[in-house]
């Protein structure tokens, strides 16, 4: 057995008083939703902290996807099943259910939460590299109710760092929708089911009168955070889809990207991965825009 | 506030930083179990309100107010749950460690999810059986059966021990409750090699709770080795308890045994060790040559190693026939290099041991072990004790796979009890397993093999080099069995092979299934398979052509136990079932590239050199017969047999025989469960038990031995068994003479260009086991091997890096496959009986894994274009091999 340092425990009751313990015990305190990867941390000591400040009794709070004209707004504590067995997510944001079927197990998305996923920035974490694609917001709020909103580059400040301040929760995730035809797609190369990507790409397209409003893409375990490439986004701008439109975007997300070499492949493979995957999902979302 | 478990409030508080599972544990569910302890495997699987949690990463605090369910608690009133039932009619295990937790998540799967069951299911992990036989049990499959008197052979009886496990009340090494228990944890070396100069354990004793702190210098001064042969002088002794010289990163520094796990591991961060660095080597190409760092320098040819000077434990140099004419004689010559890596047993349940003295004050240890005899004897001589002052006993094992066949903690836990006279655990954690544990040994392998258009081999060279790693366990005899059937399974009159097993500062290797014949076996049938190209031959017929046949000697190069000989041959008939295979067809993805592939293997049943097994069988009063014997059982599904084979000698049912086993106190001797002797040498004790105790039963109703219809399950002429209770046979058999098993695999698979992504469209077995004893459990057996090889072949690698530190220590990391990775394989069984083994049983244990990597690098050769050497095969490997060798 492996034993964590004893740390005390602290269940939530509300955001605000989650906010006010935190005030209180600084960084001795870091928040736990599913817990699936902090805890494996702190049981191997590469996490200690003297107080764990468990959130998941905020899931009523927390927990919703609400769809509006112009945004989908998706609560921290909403729990990866929750994603993948979405009606509303999965008709605006197809996205969401590619992802999450390729993520974990059903015990792990039975606890595992997008907000959990967002703030551990694991470079190859699957949930960032989509809302890194879909251009996603984050709402971090503060002690006495402060709210401020940043950007998926400016949530992530480097690997398993986030721009989550000690006193502060990430809160709530907003994605902006736009009147146009649009489709959205995910895929991974994984070197076992449900494993953390070798390389992922998101695509996400938006079409009138049969050419790209814009595009995204999305790229997870190629650079320190999970990139989102503008390159692409202006290159594909304007232009009728086609397969040479996907291929310059893969050329673009090859070289646009930063991998290295591990165990999980070489750096030429990678960036080879980008490109394909790129191509792939690209494909795939204007598919789904047309349907 | 208390935590509710199984409808009964406890109100104990649970220790700061304390797990669910621990803290479930405590509280006496000990069927909740601690596989990886990191939310990986799955094994600790309990709902909390009716939801499905590893508990392993779930703050027993947050259970608080809750009501949580294990297995224990899910079986209702009126008997099993149906998810239970279901495992239990289909035999959905085989050790059955992380059968509880299989059982937890399937009860709580959706439709939808039960309908995609690779993505499900994919969070449990299972190293035995290859998940053919959960998904069955998942989805109501073909079920084991209750056999009538006279018919258990043959039928596809369940295991004993099935109720038990489905119901989480299998007691494995660590489930029990042992009141004053201290906790053993270790400093392990962080230098590859050193020599200890100093350890100050002041602050460490310090740490309140800590009991003790054992050094070198506190460890008997004797050699031994980790390794368990019958033989002893088969592993070199190169091993202390606790040594003043480390020889890999990972190796044992000190002990230190505390009150609890949190205070000995205090303790073990408290201790300050000062090391006089030393140079290392690494590399095994490197250990050979003049002037590198000797890693047993101190020892030599009387500890058993051949060349310590050169790092060399032990050589093979011999050859038959002239290969040179043998090679000029060839139409086709074919070379090539290849190299296999290091991969972990990963069997769920870790190394450790419990050890307390009892009112006899004998020394009793309680461990994970395939060997619990030949432990005893190694566990006597370390420490000065007769062996009847020590008792070994394994509880139910989580796992072997030749992890097991090695002394790895009982020698530290003895040792720990001997010096506090209190009782003692230690446990591997899951990352232990990897960085101090046993791998597989990694072997470098070049085959130069010849052949006439004819389809006759000609010749064949073999040079194998074998990283034994820091110490010599198994080294030498790896090598040696990895070059016999490799190469004896061909009618070849020209054959030379050149082996080096050597020294590295590196983890240890040890004996894992197919102990050698499987690193052998995957570039032998890869370079036949390409010699078979080049003279445009298709790869069974060329087989058909140059392997052995009935009434063979089966010879290879070196010196050999003549007592090996085909008593029965079914090979044949696995070969009739590869070339059916190749006659099907499937549909694969557009642009993919589609191959097929096959491979052969060849394996002795049980060593050379002798395996002893003793088994006595006992009428009880009631009518009942008990069998003690000394086997283990990890879920190889050997006690099934035994309890077979007891049933239909003395014309019983299964039900009326009860087991006592791998317990040094139930019989004289044992060897030890491993090298495929479960069956066949266990079984054959049994049956001669069987034979001996029926001849008393009929001689006490006045009845001739060969009378044996008088005997029935209540009486014997007429007369109650009951009357003539008790009464007992013993049986012994020391594993010799041997017969040979046969193995071939066939794949046909595809490949993503653009990924590398490789797929099995498509996977069939043919095994010839001699007499099928139980077709469930060894459709199991081979499902489980083809399985772990298909794991070691396209994902495992455990990584040391250039310092000699091992980088894979998680399952995170370090990829077991899972339900989903796994293609379901076609069993065939060919129809022999042979005439040494039990009823005509041959062994099917380890061999099923053999032929699997070669007959899978045969397909992707097929699909490719060009034959890739090095294991394991993982997409970006094939991608990287396609952008090679693209023009």
């Amino acid at each position: 057995m492996q034993v964590p340092a004893p740390f005390e425990y602290e269940r939530a009751t509300s955001v605000d008083q989650a906010i006010g313990l935190l005030e209180r015990l600084g960084s001795s305190a870091r928040l736990v939703a599913g817990g699936h990867s902090l805890l494996p941390m702190m049981k191997l000591r590469l996490a200690n902290f003297e107080y764990l400040i468990d959130i998941n009794d905020l899931h009523a709070e927390l927990g919703y996807i609400r769809l509006s004209d112009d945004e989908v707004r998706i609560g921290a504590m909403t729990r990866h099943r929750e994603l993948l067995e979405s009606d509303v997510l999965a008709s605006v944001l197809p996205i969401f259910s590619d992802a999450e079927r390729v993520i974990a197990d059903p015990i792990v998305r039975n606890r595992g939460t997008l907000g959990g996923s967002l703030c551990q920035a694991d470079p190859s974490e699957d949930l960032s590299a989509v809302c890194t694609t879909l251009d996603a917001s984050c709402v971090i709020r503060g002690p006495g109710g402060a709210e401020r909103v940043v950007t998926m580059e400016e949530f992530h400040v480097g690997p398993y760092e986030t721009a989550v301040a000690d006193n502060e929760i990430l809160t709530e995730i907003r994605i902006p929708r736009k009147s146009f035809r649009t489709g959205s797609a995910y895929a991974k190369v994984e070197r076992r089911a449900g494993d953390w990507a070798v390389v992922s790409a998101g695509a996400a397209v938006w079409l009138d009168e049969g050419r790209i409003v814009d595009a995204r893409v999305g790229l997870a375990a190629v650079g320190p955070n999970t990139t989102g490439i503008p390159e692409i986004s202006a290159a594909l701008r304007g232009h009728e889809p086609g397969e040479s439109l996907y291929e310059l975007a893969g050329a673009i997300a090859a070289r646009s990207c930063d991998p290295v070499t591990d165990t999980r492949g070489s750096a030429d493979y990678k960036r080879h991965l980008a490109d394909e995957l790129t191509r792939r999902t690209l494909r795939k979302a204007v598919e789904r825009a047309r349907s | 506030m208390t935590i509710e478990i199984n409808g009964t409030p406890h109100d104990r508080t649970p220790l700061p930083g304390q797990c669910l599972r621990t803290y479930l544990r405590e509280e006496g569910c000990f069927g909740v179990k601690k596989g990886c302890d990191a939310g990986d495997c799955g094994a600790c699987t309990v709902h909390v309100d009716g939801t499905p949690v590893h508990s392993c990463v779930y703050p027993a605090f947050r259970a608080q107010g809750r009501s949580v369910t294990t297995i224990e608690g899910l079986a209702g009133p009126s008997g099993l749950h149906p998810v239970q039932q279901s495992f239990l009619d289909a035999q959905g295990f085989q050790c059955g460690f992380c059968t509880a937790g299989m059982i937890m998540t399937t009860a709580a799967l959706t439709d939808d999810q039960r309908a995609d069951l690779p993505r499900s299911l994919k969070g449990n992990l299972c190293r035995c059986t290859g998940y053919r036989a959960i998904t069955d049990a998942v989805n109501g499959g073909s079920p084991a059966v209750c056999p009538a008197e006279g018919a258990a052979v043959g039928s596809s009886l369940g295991a004993p021990a099935g109720p038990q496990v489905v119901t989480g009340t299998a007691r494995y090494t660590f489930d029990l409750d042992v009141p004053g228990l201290l906790h053993l944890k270790v400093l392990r070396s962080p230098h590859a090699h050193a020599r200890i100069l100093s350890v100050d354990t002041s602050a460490a004793l310090a740490v309140p709770g800590v009991e003790a702190v054992l050094t070198h210098k506190d460890a008997p001064d004797r050699l031994f080795s980790t390794a368990q042969h019958e033989n002893e002088a088969e592993d070199p002794y190169d091993t202390r308890v606790l040594d003043e010289v480390v020889r890999f990163i990972g190796q044992r520094v000190a002990a230190v045994v505390a009150t609890s796990e949190a205070a000995a591991e205090e303790g073990v961060r408290r201790l300050r060790v000062e090391y006089e660095v030393l140079p290392a080597v690494i590399d095994p190409a490197l250990a050979m040559l003049p002037g590198a760092p000797l890693v047993h320098g101190d020892k030599g040819i009387a500890e058993g190693i051949v060349r310590a000077n050169a790092n060399v434990v032990g050589e093979l140099h011999a050859g038959i026939g002239d290969v040179e004419a043998g090679f000029a004689a060839a139409d086709a010559v074919y070379e090539a290099t290849f190299r296999t890596p290091r991969v972990q047993h990963a069997a769920l349940e870790t190394h450790g041991a419990v050890g307390w003295l009892d009112d006899d004050d004998r020394l009793v240890i309680r461990s994970s072990t395939q060997t619990p005899f030949l432990t005893r004897r190694a566990v006597s001589r370390l420490f000065g004790l007769s062996r009847d002052r020590v008792r070994v006993v394994a509880g139910r094992v989580g796992g072997g796979f030749g992890g097991k066949q090695e002394m790895l903690v009982e020698d530290l836990v003895a040792m720990a009890v001997l010096r506090t006279g209190r009782p003692v655990k230690w446990e591997y954690t899951r990352s232990e397993q990897f960085t101090a544990a046993t791998t597989r040994h990694p072997f470098v392998i070049t085959v130069k093999a010849g052949a006439r258009v004819d389809g006759l081999i000609t010749a064949l060279q073999l040079t194998v080099l074998v990283n034994t790693g820091a110490y010599g366990n198994h080294g030498a005899s790896v090598m040696h069995h990895g070059c016999h059937e490799t190469v004896a399974v061909y009618r070849c009159a020209n054959i030379r092979t050149d082996a080096h097993t050597v020294y590295t500062n590196t983890v240890p290797a040890g004996a894992f299934r197919g102990y050698g014949l499987g690193q052998v076996t995957f570039a032998v049938e890869q370079v036949l398979d390409e010699l078979a190209r080049m003279i445009g031959m298709d790869p069974v017929t060329f087989r058909e052509i140059n392997v052995v046949r009935p009434g063979d000697d089966l010879t290879a190069p070196g010196a050999h136990v003549p007592d090996l000989g085909i008593a029965s041959y079914g090979l044949d008939q696995c070969l009739d079932r590869i070339r059916a295979a190749s006659s099907t067809t499937d549909t694969a993805p557009d642009g993919w590239l589609v191959g097929e592939g096959m491979a052969i293997a060849m394996i002795a049943a049980g060593p050379p050199g002798g395996h002893f097994a003793d088994a006595t069988v006992t009428l009880l009063p009631d009518g009942r017969y008990e069998l003690a014997v000394g086997t283990a059982e990890f879920g190889n599904g050997s006690t099934t047999v035994h309890v077979q084979i007891v049933a239909d000698e003395l014309r019983t049912t299964p039900d009326r025989v009860l087991v006592r086993q791998s317990d040094t106190d139930v019989v004289g001797h044992d060897t030890g469960a491993f090298a495929s002797t479960g069956v066949v040498v266990a079984g054959e004790a049994v049956l001669r038990a069987c034979r001996a105790l029926r001849a008393r039963i009929l001689a006490a109703a006045e009845r001739g031995p060969s009378e044996i219809r008088c005997l029935t399950a209540d009486s014997v002429a007429g007369i109650s068994l009951a009357t003539i209770a008790p009464l007992s046979g013993s049986g012994h058999f020391d594993g010799t003479p041997r017969s040979v098993a046969f193995n071939a695999q066939w794949f046909r698979v595809a490949v993503d260009p653009d990924t590398g992504e490789l797929r099995i469209l498509r996977s069939v077995h043919s095994a010839d086991a001699g007499t099928v004893m139980n077709p469930l459990q060894l459709r199991g057996q081979i499902e489980g091997g083809v399985a772990q090889a298909i794991g070691a072949t396209l994902a495992e690698h455990v990584d040391v890096d250039e310092a000699g530190q091992v980088t894979t220590t998680t399952f995170r990391q370090y990829h077991l496959p899972t339900v989903a990775d796994v293609p379901e394989t076609e069993v065939h069984f060919a129809r022999t009986t042979d005439a040494i083994g039990p009823l005509g049983a041959k062994s099917m244990s380890e061999s099923p894994y053999n032929p699997v990597s070669p007959a899978l690098g045969n397909a992707l050769r097929d699909a490719l274009g060009f034959r890739l050497t090095d294991l394991p095969y993982t997409a970006d490997r094939i991608w990287q091999a396609i952008q090679d060798h693209r023009p």
